[in-house]
């Protein structure tokens, strides 16, 4: 469960927001939001008022993974195998332990032979499933991704998508513009200038925004 | 006016980038993966990098624009109004045309995403180069930039407009499509008869082509416009 109360941080005003869903996907236009709230949820930002809770617990007590819209600003290490075990190492796991996470993550990203390469040699596609592959080193309870699809092609991102659907975290909330492809998801928040404006499935969603360019270009032409 | 590729050659590392073929008036979209060498293909067209065999020719062609990927890239100065003013641009015009009226004072990064890349875009399309070239204009905008971007670049009357993206949705009318995969560049033709022949098609456009429709363009309206004709 994810639950906020009161929260008010920047434009961000959400009085009262209970999600129970595991893929929620948050939309709306650019600016309305969504980074500023998926960061208070990821704990990367404390709220100035009001209160959030994943699972019963503030952020910073959740085990959360996070993916960012630009890897390359947000990769510390110079080579992929020490950027994905940075997360189980910065959780002081032992060394055996951290070597299986690593494999594990970088198995589900499809990713095991990049493992030796520099991140400086590797294409947008590949870092962007290396931010993932370490977001989901050690099984995060929560995983959030930022506009992770943003830069991505169509195959890269059914991969990212992929490996999102498989992992055990209670919750992935993501930002997407991809409308065909929060039609996927559980539960949509749609933010616009700081509210919720709209939250539920994604048919009672989208079926308040067929006006607007956000309803799903395949739901147009499917119908 | 036009730019010829013949036989053009540029290797990075393991990476080799081919491609031949002629860009006439205009507008072009290049479509392929991330990685495949698109952005390489761009500054090739730009000679912002010089191919290591083959050429690129341009022919009555006198100005050219690339606008970069990200458009934090461009920016030089500290102002929104001495930004536009280092394009050679009066600010009130484009200010108006990139609905950023009262911006002027602004520090530029202070612009939202969409915002800075609208006046990129407006600064681009008033300076109305010969050739114009668009390194994924559309990524991280919103339905409602995007729907912008494409109107700014079907307003554009004249020239070689290139398009460098791999958009999924929301694309602008063009007149001919081009694949690049692996670091080749493939001419799939003009549209509409390209349509059918390109592989990397939105899945819109790609289910209409499965249901039997003949879309006259690559836009949603398009695809289903052509559905609604078979569809009846």
């Amino acid at each position: 469960m994810i639950r906020i109360t009161d929260l008010r941080h920047r434009l961000v005003d959400i009085p009262d927001l209970a999600v129970d869903a595991c893929h929620i996907a948050v939309i709306g236009p650019n600016g309305s939001g969504k980074t500023t709230l998926l960061s208070i949820c990821s704990g990367i930002e404390e709220p100035g008022a009001g209160t959030v809770r994943l699972l019963g617990r503030p952020p910073s007590a959740v085990k959360v993974g996070w993916v960012g819209e630009f890897p390359d600003r947000t990769l510390l290490f110079s080579r992929v195998y020490d950027e994905i075990a940075s997360t189980p190492r910065f959780r002081h796991h032992p060394c055996p332990e951290t070597d299986g996470m690593v494999r594990e993550a970088a198995g589900k990203a499809g990713i095991p032979h990049l493992l030796d390469r520099k991140v400086a040699s590797l294409s947008g596609g590949e870092k962007a499933l290396v931010a993932l592959a370490a977001a989901c080193a050690g099984d995060p309870e929560v995983l959030v991704l930022d506009e992770a699809d943003s830069h991505l092609d169509a195959v890269t991102a059914e991969r990212v998508r992929r490996v999102v659907q498989e992992s055990t975290a209670a919750h992935v909330l993501w930002c997407t513009q991809s409308m065909d492809t929060a039609a996927g998801a559980d539960y949509v928040l749609f933010m616009e200038n700081g509210l919720v404006r709209h939250h539920g499935t994604p048919e009672e969603v989208f079926s308040a925004l067929e006006e607007t360019c956000f309803y799903p270009a395949m739901w147009r032409v499917l119908r | 006016m036009r730019i010829d590729l013949t036989d053009l050659v540029f290797s990075r590392g393991s990476f080799t980038l081919r491609g031949s073929g002629t860009f006439g008036p205009g507008v072009h979209l290049v479509s392929g993966p991330v990685g495949s060498g698109k952005s390489t293909l761009a500054l090739l067209l730009a000679e912002l990098l010089r191919p290591e065999s083959g050429a690129v020719r341009r022919h009555g062609v006198i100005s050219a624009l690339l606008l970069l990927q990200f458009p934090e890239h461009h920016v030089t100065c500290p102002t929104v109004a001495e930004e536009v003013r280092s394009w050679g641009l009066a600010p009130e015009d484009v200010l108006l045309r990139a609905g950023l009226v009262g911006r002027g004072d602004d520090d530029p990064f202070r612009l939202s995403r969409g915002e800075l890349r609208r006046l990129t875009l407006a600064c681009a399309a008033m300076r109305n180069p010969d050739l114009l070239m668009l390194d994924e204009p559309f990524s991280s905008l919103d339905c409602v930039a995007k729907r912008e971007a494409c109107r700014t670049i079907e307003e554009r009357r004249a020239g070689i407009t290139i398009i460098f993206s791999h958009e999924r949705a929301v694309l602008p009318r063009v007149d001919a499509l081009w694949e690049m995969e692996d670091g080749v560049l493939t001419a799939r033709g003009s549209v509409p008869d390209a349509i059918p022949l390109w592989r990397h098609a939105p899945p819109y456009l790609a289910y209409a082509l499965r249901e039997g429709a003949r879309p006259e363009n690559i836009r949603l309206s398009d695809a289903r416009e052509a559905l609604c004709r078979i569809r009846g």
